[in-house]
């Protein structure tokens, strides 16, 4: 049976722990250096059969109800691929999204923007990946929203991904920027990655347009999960 | 290729991607096997403040010391009613709670939960391990070995003496971002 080979993350090719302006970045990080520790099977292996038990599978974010009146917002469509290290698709991965609608409000209790609720856009849901690692889904652009206990901080619309491979060792989340937003030159999180060739790693890339039934905009965005497939030696 | 980069989960996480997830007990109708135990504590910040809002995620093996995943040898004897994964949300004074079953021992790994922390002002995932033993000072493990002798006592989830009205067994694990007596956690 073929195994994943894990190495720690490249910090230059991550974002920074801590983050001048953002408080909370000085406050939640250990003092202590991160213990390097050897990984065993508990580490390797990771949660299986999601898809099911969550329900999740295809994916329009733009209406609340399958048939329904579509959200306020500019429609876009999302596709791209989940790809281990060496380029290997990760079929039948849960990929878990959620976004601001189109007034910049999310539905959720921390939420004290004064920007309006759509009833027609829930901003949350889940899709699992095909055979080729590929996924698709239908969405409107979020809106920006502002920071309001930092005082001057508005982030730039992006859509937040979390992403189920097939370990412990490559659980990951993150955050996706648009290209071209005035407001990414300010964003704190987004330009806490160091390197511009990372930091583009972060954005969205604009792909077509497309006209029809549902004509709409559309991004592309690939990622790369940690880990390389190995085929253990024989004994 | 290169890995993507984390960013924060932020504070928006939705309520529904929580619900439920942090009883483990229950998976696809059916239930795990017994006997249940409640995995809980504070998460605080620098200070000792607590942590609000923050999420965590478990992953364990079951009761026999079984992963639900293929990888594991024993794959195929895995309790049908235990997925070993869960998730929780920390309330206004820094609690969580998971309802799940003691990971069992097996190969050279004592009974041991993979934790993980999300919240915001963490741009990246914090990654650290629970320990089950009544006896710390015996327990020979490849991972907490790894960890300073001094420290390795925080890694241990500490058993209520009695259980609770249901006869369930309650285990306390607090976890300390920064600060005095900090979890130790793990290179990731």
């Amino acid at each position: 049976m073929q195994q994943f080979d894990y190495q720690p993350y490249d910090d230059k090719t991550q974002v920074a722990r801590k983050i001048e302006r953002y408080p909370l970045s000085f406050t939640r990080n250990p003092i202590a250096p991160l213990v390097r520790r050897p990984l065993t099977l508990s580490e390797r292996t990771g949660p299986t059969g999601l898809a099911r038990h969550f329900g999740a599978g295809a994916l329009d974010l733009s209406r609340s109800v399958p048939e329904g009146p579509r959200a306020v917002g500019q429609l876009i469509r999302v596709g791209g691929r989940v790809t281990d290290e060496d380029g290997s698709p990760l079929a039948g991965a849960v990929v878990e999204l959620w976004q601001a609608n189109s007034a910049g409000k999310y539905i959720h209790e921390m939420d004290r923007h004064i920007a309006p609720i759509d009833p027609n856009f829930t901003g949350e849901g889940r899709l699992v990946t095909d055979e080729d690692g590929g996924f698709n889904f239908f969405t409107i652009k979020p809106g920006a929203y502002p920071v309001l206990e930092s005082g001057w901080w508005w982030r730039p619309p992006h859509i937040h991904f979390s992403i189920f491979g097939p370990s412990w060792m490559n659980r990951y989340v993150t955050q996706i920027f648009f290209p071209g937003e005035p407001l990414n030159e300010t964003d704190l999180l987004l330009n806490a990655v160091p390197d511009k060739d990372v930091r583009d790693r972060l954005l969205f890339k604009f792909d077509s347009t497309t006209m029809g039934d549902v004509s709409s905009i559309a991004y592309r965005l690939d990622f790369v999960m940690r880990g390389r497939r190995c085929t253990p030696a024989l004994d | 290729m290169t890995t993507s980069p984390y960013c924060t989960i932020g504070p928006f996480f939705p309520a529904s991607f929580v619900d439920g997830c942090n009883d483990l007990t229950l998976t696809d109708g059916k239930c795990a096997k017994g006997p249940y135990i409640a995995l809980t504590g504070r998460v605080l910040e620098e200070g000792g403040k607590p942590t609000r809002n923050t999420i965590l995620e478990i992953w364990q093996p079951d009761g026999n010391g079984i992963f639900r995943n293929p990888l594991d040898p024993r794959f195929v004897d895995a309790d049908p009613g235990f997925l070993g994964w869960g998730r929780a949300k920390t309330d206004a004074e820094g609690n969580y709670r998971f309802l799940t079953v003691v990971p069992g021992a097996y190969e050279n790994r004592c009974p041991h939960a993979n934790l993980m922390i999300l919240a915001i002002g963490l741009t990246r995932r914090l990654v650290t391990t629970v320990f089950f033993s009544e006896t710390p000072a015996q327990v020979n493990d490849p991972v907490l070995n790894c960890v300073d002798p001094a420290l390795r006592d925080r890694l241990f989830a500490k058993r209520d003496p009695e259980p609770d009205s249901r006869g369930l067994f309650t285990y306390r694990f607090d976890l300390i971002l920064r600060g005095e007596n900090e979890t130790p956690f793990f290179l990731d």
